[in-house]
């Protein structure tokens, strides 16, 4: 029981480290292109003292937005770094003739755009023709980087997935999908709110979500199909601008070298007061859950071996309590001191053994309830922190542009009963995704099954040294005359 | 055997009780010589301090005044457990098995330590435990029985001193003869030095010296 403890302890501790190395290379390597802080006040400061409105500043600056083409350049140039990426390009649209689902007021329409933490002055559709606007358009590169299906607000209720492969697929939600009865499969036309052209969508799946104050005029599709409802400087010939680019790193360890390369590379990124940078928002979460996992494996390690030593103790004096008649007739016999407490340390180090085994094909199991346990917690604890920073990174989902896009998403998908089968479903992605990011490796090793045996036998050890002093205190003479 | 003639010397040995603020005096200045391959009895009446006597010799006690030399070695300068491991062996008065174990496991016990290997059988039968009665605990066994077992124990050892508190005392009149022809055998066919303390007259009749002890003196 004790030893379970003791082993569970260890193994814990010891996935903790394998599995903080691996946080590291998965989550750490998070780079995302941020705007330049630093010189976007300095620019505000210097415009300031020269007189500048405040509000016209604030207009003309833009959304740190790169051009599609940098972007998927900088990803084409450093296969060898970046193991996934996403962005997402944000437009609105005219409903043309569709009816639009009243909103719950709290925003101005076409502007909320979702996943974006910035404020509305800072929104590039600042234009007039935007206020025309009823729909918001949500490109993303794959329904698995949606914010609500990251977050799990946003369910599949028909239809399914798009991905940059379905050109001119929209996913609705369902008041709007009601409202103006589209079915899958159906087409409609929105309008470009500034050249009025007319674009055509299929509706690819409906959704539905759990947010009560969701906007449910947004539309999602991929980026390329978004980005035709953007203005046409926006558009540019089709080098339009992406937002939220992040790249997941292959190896985290190479993630501030790729960094430097890239900000030293592309000088359009500066030049649109831009920049990369390491985001370890994530890796920072999750490690702290997983340290305090590794603190609680070290109290209960600690908790256990003080509480195995007193308990062991008590029961080997108790032993040799019982046994003092025994140790006196063999004491009277001739037999040492040593050998008696020889003999009982034995005779523990024995059972120690057999416990130690027993507990190395327990203790697995019960390391795996423990901190699953703790992680559950923690890990409840890390996603409401991480909801306040949108657009949370998505490790393992989508691909690499002009790569077989299909082929990078498949997974051993488990199904799950309310989803259409398929075979690269997005949200099987997320959960895996989910559970491998928090799941220690709980395999004992060998150096853990060392350490139990080793911790064990010191603990048997520092146990015997108050049976033991209590021995040597033994007289053969008056044991056996109290039995007389 | 060996046919060494071993010698256990006690010198001018005195041994006092305290019994709260007065002492009480057992042995005044007792004397005595005792050779290998004899048997010795010492009688006395009860109370006199014949085990008393015997926990000194056996060094369960520790010496107050005198000394007690094996071979002219003394007992002071060996400690008391390797002087019992080596020298002496006692069947004592209350038996002392090891009433969770079997008879045959008593008889092994001190062997396991000192390291011999022997068949405890051989020595069970000797005092007439069967085979089947050295497979029962100890405390399953009559009196008599387990008196039988503690003197086997003691024929198992290859101490050359045996001493014996009252070995006969719960013993019928035919093993009790039984028992003391395994003690004189010990004396003279294997040269142990057999020291026997028995208030039996018959008893100590068959052995080659008889000690009294009375008032704190061996005579
Ligand atoms: N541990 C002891 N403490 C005090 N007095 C004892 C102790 N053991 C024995 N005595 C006393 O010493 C005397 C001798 O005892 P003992 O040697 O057992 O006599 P015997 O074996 O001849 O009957 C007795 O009066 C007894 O009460
Ligand atoms: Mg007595």
């Amino acid at each position: 029981m004790m030893a379970n403890l003791v082993l569970a302890a260890f193994i814990i501790k010891s996935a903790v480290s394998a599995q903080m190395d691996y946080a590291k290379s998965t989550l750490g390597g998070t780079v995302s292109i941020q705007a330049d802080m630093e010189t976007i006040r300095e620019t505000q400061k210097s415009e300031l003292s020269e007189g500048n409105d405040p509000r016209e500043m604030f207009k003309s600056m833009s959304r740190p937005s790169v051009s599609v083409e940098t972007a998927n350049k900088i990803i084409s140039t450093h296969t060898d770094y970046i193991r996934d990426y996403s962005y997402v390009v944000s437009a609105s649209a005219n409903a043309n003739n569709l009816e639009t689902v009243e909103t719950k007021g709290f925003s101005g329409k076409g502007n909320n755009f979702p996943g974006m933490n910035f404020p509305d002055e800072l929104s590039s559709d600042s234009s007039d023709a935007s206020l025309d606007a009823d729909i918001t358009i949500a490109g993303f590169n794959a329904y698995a980087y949606i914010d609500g299906v990251e977050n799990e607000t946003i369910t599949l209720k028909d239809g399914t997935y798009f991905d940059e492969d379905a050109t001119d697929s929209a996913l609705i939600s369902y008041e709007f999908s009601e409202l103006n009865s589209l079915k899958v499969g159906d087409e409609f036309t929105l309008k470009n709110v500034y050249s009025e052209t007319e674009i055509t969508l299929t509706v690819i799946g409906i959704y539905d979500t759990s947010e009560s104050r969701a906007d449910a005029n947004i539309i999602y599709m991929n980026t390329s199909t978004a980005a035709k409802f953007l203005s046409a400087s926006d558009y540019n010939d089709g080098n339009y601008s992406v937002e939220n680019v992040k790249f997941y790193m292959l190896n985290s360890d190479n993630a501030e070298e790729f960094v430097e390369k890239i900000n030293a590379d592309f000088s359009e990124l500066s030049e649109n007061n831009l920049k990369v940078t390491v985001d370890t928002s994530e890796y920072d979460n999750i490690s702290s859950s997983i340290e305090s996992v590794s603190s609680f494996a070290d109290t209960i390690l600690i908790i256990v071996i003080i509480a195995s030593i007193i308990i062991i103790t008590l029961i080997v004096t108790i032993n040799v309590k019982d046994r003092r008649y025994e140790i006196g007739v063999l004491m009277s016999l001739g037999a040492d001191k040593k050998n008696v407490i020889g003999q009982i340390a034995t005779e523990l180090l024995l059972v120690g053994t057999f416990g130690f085994l027993l507990a190395s094909v327990t203790g697995t199991a019960l390391a795996g309830v423990l901190s699953d346990h703790i992680l559950e917690t923690q890990v409840a604890s890390s996603a409401e922190q991480s909801e306040k920073n949108f657009g949370r990174p998505g490790a393992g989902v989508g691909n690499m542009p002009g790569g077989s896009s299909n082929n990078s998403r498949k997974n051993q998908a488990s199904k799950t009963t309310d989803m259409p089968e398929m075979p690269n479903s997005p949200s099987d992605l997320l959960k895996n995704r989910n559970e491998t990011n928090v799941e220690l490796d709980l395999n004992a090793k060998p150096e853990d099954y060392l350490l139990l045996f080793l911790t064990g036998y010191l603990v048997i050890i520092l146990a015997l040294i108050l049976p033991s002093v209590s021995i040597m205190r033994y007289q053969p003479k008056e044991i056996l005359a109290g039995k007389e | 055997m060996s046919d060494k003639k071993n010698v256990l010397v006690v010198e001018n040995l005195s041994y006092s009780y305290k019994n709260g603020d007065h002492e009480q005096k057992i042995l005044d200045n007792i004397n005595a010589e005792f050779k290998s391959g004899k048997v010795y009895a010492i009688v006395g009446e009860s109370g006199s301090g014949k085990t008393t006597l015997l926990s000194l010799i056996s060094a369960l006690d520790k010496l107050q005044s005198g000394d007690i030399k094996f071979n002219n070695k003394s007992l002071k300068k060996i400690s008391g457990q390797e002087f019992r491991l080596k020298y002496v062996n006692i069947v004592f008065q209350s038996y002392n098995l090891i009433k969770y174990m079997t008879a045959a496991e008593n008889v092994q016990v001190a062997s396991d330590f000192d390291g011999r290997k022997t068949d405890p059988n051989i020595y069970l039968k000797k005092v007439g435990i069967t085979e089947d009665e050295g497979k029962r605990l100890v405390n399953k066994l009559s009196g008599g029985q387990q008196q039988r077992v503690a003197i086997a124990r003691a024929l198992a050892s290859a101490s050359p001193i045996i001493m014996a508190d009252e070995p006969t005392g719960n013993l019928d009149e035919e093993t009790e003869e039984k028992i003391i022809e395994i003690f004189k055998d010990l004396a003279h066919k294997e040269n142990k030095i057999v020291i026997i303390v028995t208030h039996s007259r018959q008893v100590a009749d068959k052995a080659d010296k008889i000690l009294t002890l009375r008032r704190g003196k061996l005579s």
